[in-house]
């Protein structure tokens, strides 16, 4: 774990901005998001639905959280446990041999594939490295 | 980690999800209104923004393909269609909306009944497909939710080979 101070301001930004614009992108457009979950041909249709309506607002909320400083280390850990999930969901999208879009960025989302897997576990990273930052360790 | 820690995450998180689902059901009730009044049940295409597309079952595709008036659009990729589809269906793949290959203009009247299908109630490009040609201008445009596995199991009329 990487425990620089200036570094840990950084992850927060980029985890921050990231989480509240691919939110943000899909609570413009709910029906859109619902239809990308239920892609993934996993969970029932009202199961996508509902978790369409408010997993954008966790996105926004945690990202908000990370940016200011409130909360810090339960919405990082929380947002780890959620790239975990994502990251659970790609390896078995690409088992499966699914060819979906992620639905991560709304319109601007990619298929779900290895670049994915890259993207996913280097947020994953920064999120893992603001949970586990110590203020007080020497840099 | 020690208990104290934990529960205090914990309690974190229940708040988190607590605030956004308020936020989630609370900015959406017209939509959980439509959903609970049995909209968006097999796919998540909203009356009001889309109102030329509705979902059809098995006996109202046949009746449509025994009145011989309904155009039906496979969106299966190519070599699922050839290997069997629907008699008298065209081809359209359908991956995404970016894909320029669908822009071909589909030479009928916009007007004309579209009868769209995949491989079945699991598979999404027909309602991709739906939403594009809606966008199109079609004014006519059922999904046959049962789609091909349905129509097949219930040795309907198909054909093997490329669209004439």
């Amino acid at each position: 774990m990487i425990n620089n101070r200036y570094l840990h301001y950084l992850f927060r930004l980029i985890l921050g901005g990231v989480f509240i614009w691919a939110g943000i992108i899909k609570i413009t457009n709910p029906l859109g998001f619902a239809q990308d979950i239920a892609n993934y041909q996993l969970l029932p249709q009202s199961i996508s639905f509902f978790l369409a309506l408010f997993l954008p607002w966790i996105e926004v909320i945690c990202g908000v959280f990370i940016l200011t400083g409130l909360f810090l280390r339960s919405s990082s850990f929380f947002l780890s446990c959620i790239l975990a999930g994502f990251l659970f969901l790609i390896i078995v999208t690409m088992i499966r041999g699914l060819d979906v879009e992620c639905g991560c960025f709304g319109s601007l989302s990619r298929q779900v594939d290895y670049k994915l897997l890259l993207a996913d576990s280097a947020l994953l990273f920064l999120s893992l490295n603001i949970f586990f930052f110590r203020k007080s360790l020497p840099n | 980690m020690n208990k104290r820690i934990m529960k205090k995450l914990l309690t974190h998180i229940v708040f988190i999800i607590a605030l956004s689902a308020l936020l989630g059901f609370g900015t959406n009730v017209r939509l959980i209104k439509q959903f609970l009044g049995g909209e968006f049940q097999y796919g998540f295409i909203s009356s009001e923004e889309y109102p030329s597309i509705s979902f059809i079952m098995l006996p109202e595709a046949e009746g449509l393909f025994a009145m011989n008036e309904a155009l039906f659009i496979d969106s299966r990729n190519a070599e699922a269609f050839k290997a069997g589809h629907i008699a008298g269906a065209i081809n359209i793949p359908y991956e995404d909306e970016s894909d320029t290959r669908l822009l071909v203009e589909l030479s009928v009247p916009k007007e004309k009944t579209l009868v769209i299908y995949c491989d079945g109630s699991e598979c999404q490009s027909s309602v991709g497909l739906s939403k594009f040609l809606h966008d199109q201008g079609f004014t006519d445009i059922r999904v046959f939710f049962g789609g091909w596995k349905e129509w097949q199991m219930e040795g309907l009329p198909m054909e093997i080979g490329d669209d004439k």
